[in-house]
């Protein structure tokens, strides 16, 4: 027993000393027996060593606990770090460094308490991810079986592994969402198409399908059913699908038969329109529904009965189908009467009137083809028809006195007539453009070609002899006609205008006295105004070509005395058109000869006038203006006597209009025409000229240019009495 | 030019694409005016057949004259006098007629513009103040009828109107005209053109004939004068008549060319009462012609003078021809007529 601490070690060993010291002391006064003294000191010493005994041994046991705590402790940590998978952070230290227990333990405590820690929050992860894990299992696969967390295994790799798991549960679980979303579409479409309440189908199949957006069941039961259902469908789909095409091809047929209107058809357009479509094609909504095709079935039912009842009609349709053409490309419909007995037939059963209905589409086929090479031919007749219409007004126009009067419209008849002479002139090439085109078809075909059951060659030819007489009954006037117009023509031979001045003007000097005479006294007699007429024709002819033909038919049809001044006329027009023209009319009329083409003619003026819508009431003032232009001329010309300036006015101003003047006067309400015409003979002229002079100029006679008449220059009258004015 | 085909000489191109109302050489150069119912008038170059300028107007143009090489004038449908000038492409408003305006004329005597007018008027304008057209209007004159042609010659105007009218005017003193005649022809006046000499003027009538009037009212002076038939046609004996549009006098030898709507243009040597020569026929009517300033280039304008109305005819044309002096020289007379 070493006692390193002196103090209380020594204060015990000096206490215990000075105790023995004490006690042999009182020993020695008692005077204890030796053998009673020592045995007292040595149970003293015993009972010392009983007390040191057991302290020792409490150390002792204090010190054991403290190692197997520390050695739990490691223990535990390494438990923790074999579990995670890591390395264990605590080296036994002991070894190296021999601190004490305590201290050991103080080290150990924390890294523990570390350990745990993390070991905790590994756990938790686990747990999550674990927890994931079971939802999707459960989701996929209804009854899931429950991983149990293994604690011995905390590891990363684990951890990793788990994820990897997930992911996979993950992504079939999107796959299968996918899966059922395709489905899902598939099967609305088609229940759209079959008319079917998808909603209901669905919940019918599974409800968890028909739950919102993201807790859609996509078990694999849920995805087999809804797969089995769509297949259902869409057996049911084709199945439909077929009937409704046969119900189309029945419509489209009876359609066809019946000529049932657009309108109609209209309805069941979706129906036709798919007949030939394939399965995948038929996407409409409800066009396979079960009310759809039950409707169509219904109409095609309807149309059954309809052309069972309709049958009858459908041949009479036909039949008139048939006619219509004939009659538009004026064939005679052939058979007629074999028709007639085929209806009796169909009347009385005996005949299948589909059958009928087949014959009479033949029909129609070929005389639609027959038609067809007609249709040229055709299109002529029509012409060359409404021309000999236009012909037969014209006539009937010609023959009216009356038609100059300003009536309402009298410009459009007036064109009308214009029109309908250029149209008759160009009737005979039209005749015979038509029959040889005619003859050219009959060549081709072999048949005559027939316009209602008439060979329209013999038309045309019925036609022309037509024309042809009444050509000669023309001639035949015009030739009494010519005779007369001679011996004026003679006369106006010698007097004619001649190429040097000075003869020239002795001419018309010569003229004017000539027969100044003969053609007032004519005038007087309100007789035809032959010579000055003559004059101007032959000089006048060209510059108004146009003016005068028109002039010149009116004249033509209304008298036909001038009917051969008329054709001369048309032949010096012709002279300066294109030769083909020429011939064609020429072929008609021929030109006449050159006294007929110097008869009377006058018609300039009147041409003017309705040209620059000058009322035909001044038209047939007319007469008066070529006395006032006598007058004027009387004015000028020194020397002429009032018979004399008459007629070189007659001479010198000829585009008036004698020959309309004379008829057309007494129809003439104008008042200022009476006294004008009493004014026209030589005695009236004689008197008061100036006066008249004045009294005539606004209603002279106006004269215009080619620029004026083109410009449509019309001089206003108000500018006229300025003038006069002047 | 040397080259130019023989029959109707050198189209040109970018021609008026409706009726030519007139057509002119310019005193100075080959340049070629045409107006036209297009209402546009044409500036040509005629020997390099290049189109110079376009004046578009408000109506159809009726007639157009030069100035100088720069400018020129024109009368228009639409009742005005225009001034164009070339090289700007511009055109002053010189004035207006109350009614279109049928002839214009510039004469260098005065340095005045003198129009034509359908309102029976013929006016005088002054081009220089182009400010305001009061000021332009130098005077206006009452003319018996619409006037349908007009010609020029030194001081001397002659104004040819409906009704046959012919008016003879001093352009010093247009208060009253000098000479009132009537045409000795008895149909409507188509044109008038005054000698190059000066001493008369040929008047063409609508009638295929022509009159050579001289302005010396003297009874020898009167005895010269003359007509003569032209442009017509004798087919199967029957004549056909054709209105002569157009006289133009050739600046050199003073034979003159005649246009008729018979399509032919005729050159005549009036002194010796010869035609010198025919001109192969033109597709339609001859509306206008017209010798360049050294009589070596006949412009002829081919186009329908609206004589049978409204009608389907050939396209309007300008050719150019160059004129052999045999076609135009005065031929030497076996019995020479006393000096005109």
């Amino acid at each position: 027993m070493s006692t390193p601490t002196t103090d209380p070690l020594m204060q015990v060993e000096t206490t215990c000393g000075s105790l023995l010291h004490e006690l042999q002391i009182i020993w020695d006064e008692v005077g204890e027996s030796d053998v009673e003294r020592d045995k007292m000191l040595l149970e003293l010493e015993r009972e010392c060593l009983e007390v040191y005994r057991r302290k020792v041994d409490l150390a002792n046991r204090s010190r054991a606990q403290l190692r197997q705590a520390i050695a739990e402790c490691e223990a535990e940590l390494a438990t923790i770090c074999s579990s995670m998978g890591e390395r264990p952070v605590h080296i036994r230290q002991s070894d190296q460094n021999s601190s004490s227990l305590k201290a050991e333990l103080r080290a150990i405590l924390p890294e523990l308490e570390e350990m745990k820690k993390r070991k905790s929050e590994r756990r938790n992860q686990f747990i999550e991810v674990l927890e994931q894990i079971q939802k999707i299992q459960m989701e996929i696969y209804t009854a899931s079986y429950k991983t149990v967390l293994d604690e011995t295994d905390l590891t990363l790799r684990k951890l990793e592994e788990l994820h990897v798991q997930l992911q996979a549960l993950e992504k079939e679980k999107s796959d299968r969402i996918k899966k059922v979303l395709d489905h899902m579409s598939s099967l609305s479409s088609l229940c759209s198409v079959l008319g079917i309440d998808f909603n209901q189908t669905v919940h019918e199949i599974n409800p968890g399908l028909a739950e919102t957006e993201g807790t859609k069941s996509i078990s694999n039961d849920a995805i087999g059913r809804l797969a089995a259902a769509i297949e259902r469908l869409h057996e049911v789909k084709i199945e439909r699908m077929q009937r409704l095409q046969n119900l189309a091809s029945s419509l489209l047929e009876l359609w066809d038969l019946m000529d049932t209107p657009v309108e109609e058809q209209q309805i069941f357009q979706s129906v036709t329109s798919n007949i030939a479509a394939s399965e995948q094609e038929i996407t409409e909504p409800n066009l396979l529904s079960i009310e759809f095709i039950n409707y169509v079935e219904a109409e095609v039912s309807r149309l059954e009965s309809l052309k069972s009842s309709k049958m009858k009609e459908l041949v009479f349709k036909k039949r008139s189908e048939l006619e219509d053409i004939c009659r538009k490309t004026h064939l005679l419909p052939e058979a007629n009467g074999s028709m007639e007995i085929a209806m009796e037939a169909i009347e009385t059963g005996a005949v299948d009137p589909a059958n009928l209905l087949e014959q009479f589409e033949i029909q129609i086929g070929k005389v639609k083809e027959e038609a067809y090479s007609r249709k040229e031919i055709l299109e002529k007749v029509d012409k060359w028809i409404s021309a000999c219409e236009e012909e037969c007004w014209l006539e009937e126009y010609n023959n009216d006195d009356n038609r100059y009067n300003a009536g309402r419209g009298a410009h459009l008849t007036l064109k009308r007539a214009e029109k309908a002479r250029a149209l008759v002139n160009k009737l005979p090439g039209m005749v015979e453009a038509l029959a040889v085109k005619t003859i050219n078809w009959e060549n081709e075909r072999g048949t005559d070609f027939t316009y209602d059951g008439i060979r329209l060659l013999s038309m045309l030819e019925e036609y022309k002899i037509l024309r042809q007489v009444k050509e000669e009954e023309r001639k035949r006037q015009r030739d009494q006609k010519k005779l007369q117009g001679q011996l004026i023509a003679e006369q106006e031979a010698m007097f004619g205008s001649k190429p040097s001045p000075m003869k020239q003007q002795s001419g018309k000097k010569g003229s004017r006295m000539s027969y100044g005479g003969p053609s007032n006294r004519r005038l007087s007699l309100g007789g035809a105004m032959h010579a000055p007429k003559t004059d101007l024709h032959s000089i006048r002819a060209t510059p108004n070509t146009r003016h005068s033909k028109k002039n010149e038919r009116q004249l033509n049809n209304r008298d036909d005395g001038f009917s051969g001044l008329s054709a001369g006329r048309r032949g010096l027009d012709i002279a300066g058109l294109p030769a083909n023209r020429k011939h064609s009319i020429s072929e008609v009329e021929p030109p006449q000869p050159q006294p007929v083409f110097r008869t009377p003619f006058s018609p300039i003026s009147s041409t003017e006038s309705s040209k620059s819508n000058i009322t035909l009431l001044e038209d047939l003032n007319r007469k008066h203006e070529i006395l006032q232009k006598t007058f004027q001329n009387t004015n000028t010309t020194p020397f002429a006597t009032p018979s004399k300036t008459l007629t070189s006015a007659t001479d010198e101003e000829n585009r008036t209009p004698k020959t309309n003047m004379i008829p057309v006067v007494p129809c003439t309400p104008s008042t200022v025409s009476v006294p004008m015409q009493t004014a026209m003979t030589p005695a009236a002229a004689l008197m008061g000229m100036n006066q008249i002079k004045e009294m005539m100029i606004p209603e002279e006679i106006i004269e215009y240019s080619f620029e004026e008449r083109r410009a449509g220059f019309v001089l206003p009258k108000a500018h006229l009495k300025m003038v006069v004015a002047v | 030019m040397a080259a130019a085909p023989p029959f109707t000489g050198t189209e040109l191109t970018n021609p008026p694409s409706d009726g030519i109302s007139s057509l002119r050489f310019s005193n100075h150069s080959d340049n070629l005016l045409v107006s036209s119912w297009d209402k546009v008038v044409r500036l040509y170059d005629a020997s390099e057949n290049v189109l110079r300028g376009e004046f578009k107007h408000g109506g159809a143009v009726l007639d157009c004259c030069f100035h100088d090489d720069n400018s020129g004038f024109s009368a228009s449908a639409d009742n005005t006098v225009r001034r164009l000038v070339f090289n700007q492409e511009r055109e002053d408003i010189l004035g207006c007629h109350d009614a279109p305006v049928r002839c214009i004329e510039y004469s260098y005597a005065t340095g005045q513009v003198i129009t034509g007018s359908w309102d029976k008027t013929l006016k005088c304008w002054d081009p220089r103040g182009a400010s305001s057209q009061d000021r332009n209007l130098v005077g206006t004159y009452t003319q018996p009828e619409r006037v349908y042609s007009m010609s020029l010659v030194g001081n001397r105007v002659v104004v040819a109107t409906a009704g046959r009218h012919v008016n003879v005017y001093d352009l010093r003193n247009m208060s009253q005209p000098e000479q009132r005649r009537e045409s000795s022809l008895k149909y409507q006046t188509r044109c008038v053109q005054c000698y190059p000499n000066g001493t008369g003027y040929a008047l063409s009538s609508v009638e295929g004939r022509v009159a050579m009037e001289f302005f010396d009212l003297s009874e020898s002076g009167q005895s010269k004068k003359y007509a003569f038939k032209c442009h017509r046609k004798s087919e199967a004996g029957k004549d056909i008549v054709y209105p002569v549009n157009t006289i133009a006098f050739h600046p050199v030898y003073g034979t003159f060319a005649t246009g008729g709507c018979d399509g032919f243009v005729n050159v005549w040597d009036g002194n010796n009462k010869k035609r010198l020569y025919q001109y192969s026929k033109y597709p339609t009517s001859i509306a206008a012609l017209s010798f360049s300033r050294d009589g070596r280039l006949l412009a002829v304008a081919s186009s329908y003078t609206y004589e049978e109305g409204d009608k389907q005819h050939e396209p309007d044309a300008i050719f150019v021809r160059s004129v052999n002096e045999v076609e135009v020289k005065p031929k030497p007379k076996v019995y020479p007529n006393p000096a005109t």
